[in-house]
């Protein structure tokens, strides 16, 4: 789906603060979309949680920022940090250029499976970009 | 919400918005693009949001003399120069050029969001004098063309040699068809002039649309994104972050504008005081080995208590850094020195620099006319 100049893949599942959670061999990628990418315009410095770092949901795990703001970023479920994307330490723009793909922030082993329940799907959360201007 | 005459142009290929009262571009493209296209080739920027102002009459020397530090009346005609307004307690009510067009004309540039303050300030003080004061901003228009490449940008616009016009010197030229001032001026620490387009404004547009869709075929279009962060490179205040009603050019590291043994200009006795102690507090750079410095962030010295804090900060696109300006205690403002800045739960290792932070022999005006 495309909402104005914003790519919104149907198959992840989304939280109202811009990241994206995508299900991977039993654990979950965990990016930022295209719209808070573009937002922010250049990503510059891209600060990530250590791995096995317990995550909550919605709560605050890292930082990006770009050159004029900075922007806290939300786990979209709990669990802990299993992987995290090191190639963003010297390439931060790669969120830029590919949020959904080679700009993901970090994988997670979920803890509380039914959590995805409180997450937007791809739809509801085009809607929600719809209304924002 | 204002607008310049070349809103229609940023509607169309920028993001813009609302700044000192003006809906204008942050962006076109990426504030990163735009920042290294600046430093190395030429961007252009529209800055006619910034408040013009002609103070001219038989007085005008001698007003412009007591309302600044600097010594107005005693420069060339044609020498344009940055400047402060002081209240009399020596704080800095704004940052300014002045261009001198004539023995009794100057034209004076201020910070937008000030433009009314400063009006205000003039009126004040023009009493004793014959002189007047009128407002041009809605009426002209204001671009900067930035970058090394900037002479081969402007020049096939303007019939002077361009390698004539020394830095902080400005011309008279027709541009298109609209008289124009061009002055080797600006806010990037580039090499560039700054043009401002004297019969093209608001309510008669499209000198200032060709002009600007022309100098965009070769020269890169920047927002407000691309200013700060380049100013920021260069060392460059800005008022409201580094400078306000609250500092004194001293601590501002600015008492160079103050002309030897002046006297008799707004805060002068204030600063004649001051000028006997060392500040308590200076500003100066500084420069992080990892993680971004931003507005408000302490700076703290080796047994982590503070001696600073940050006014500006941003992450250098040329170092690929994080860069700072910040008030540092004087004790503890010596270039060189070790210190951290609080970066949230961080301390981030930095170190005390005097700006501008890039290498001047490889960026910067000082490379192109020195």
């Amino acid at each position: 789906m495309r909402i104005r100049e914003y790519e919104i893949p149907d198959d992840l599942l989304y939280t109202k603060e811009h990241e994206w959670a995508r299900s991977l061999d039993g654990e979950v990628l965990v990016g930022i979309t295209d719209y808070a990418a573009k937002t922010l315009n250049d990503v510059v410095y891209v600060s990530l949680p250590s791995l096995d770092q317990t995550l909550k949901q919605f709560s605050s795990f890292g930082t990006v920022e770009s050159i004029k703001a900075v922007s806290e970023l939300y786990s979209p479920l709990s669990g802990s940090v299993t992987k995290i994307n090191a190639e963003l330490t010297t390439h931060p723009e790669l969120v830029n250029q590919s949020p959904y793909d080679k700009g993901w922030l970090l994988q997670m082993k979920p803890s509380i499976p039914a959590e995805k329940k409180n997450l937007l799907s791809g739809k509801q959360y085009g809607e929600l970009l719809s209304s924002t201007k | 919400m204002k607008r310049t005459p070349l809103h229609d142009y940023h509607k169309a290929h920028s993001k813009l918005v609302e700044f000192a009262g003006f809906e204008m571009p942050i962006w076109y493209t990426s504030v990163v693009e735009e920042h290294l296209g600046v430093r190395h080739h030429t961007g252009i920027f529209d800055v006619s949001h910034m408040g013009r102002v002609i103070v001219s009459g038989p007085d005008a020397g001698k007003y412009v003399d007591y309302l600044i530090p600097t010594m107005a009346s005693t420069q060339p005609v044609g020498r344009s120069f940055y400047t402060l307004f002081l209240n009399e307690d020596c704080g800095i009510i704004d940052d300014l050029i002045v261009l001198k067009r004539a023995a009794d004309e100057y034209l004076l540039v201020v910070n937008a969001a000030n433009t009314q303050k400063d009006l205000a300030h003039m009126q004040k003080f023009s009493g004793m004098f014959t002189t007047s004061i009128e407002e041009i901003t809605p009426t002209s228009t204001m671009i900067a063309v930035q970058g090394p490449e900037a002479i081969q940008t402007l020049q096939p616009f303007v019939d002077t040699n361009l390698k004539e016009v020394k830095r902080f010197r400005h011309i008279e030229s027709d541009i298109l068809g609209s008289r124009a001032l061009v002055t080797r001026t600006g806010y990037t620490g580039e090499d560039g002039f700054e043009i401002i387009l004297l019969d093209t404004g608001l309510a008669n547009d499209s000198v200032a649309t060709r002009f600007w869709s022309e100098l965009a075929q070769n020269a890169r279009p920047c927002g407000l994104g691309a200013r700060d962060s380049l100013r920021i490179e260069a060392g460059l205040p800005l008022y409201g972050s580094e400078i306000d009603e609250t500092t004194n050019p001293i601590e501002a590291d600015l008492s160079w504008v103050v002309s030897n043994n002046k006297s008799s200009f707004i805060g002068s006795e204030r600063f004649q005081e001051a000028s006997k102690t060392p500040p308590a507090k200076i500003r100066r750079g500084v420069i992080l080995n990892d993680m971004i410095p931003r507005k408000g962030f302490q700076v703290l010295n080796k047994n982590d208590q503070e001696v600073g804090r940050v006014t500006s900060g941003t992450f250098s696109p040329v170092l690929r850094r994080g860069i700072a300006m910040a008030y540092l205690e004087s004790a503890h403002s010596e270039i060189g020195r070790s210190v951290k800045v609080k970066v949230r739960n961080s301390h981030a290792d930095a170190r005390v620099v005097k700006p501008p932070f890039y290498d001047e022999t490889k960026y910067g005006w000082k490379r192109i006319t020195e």
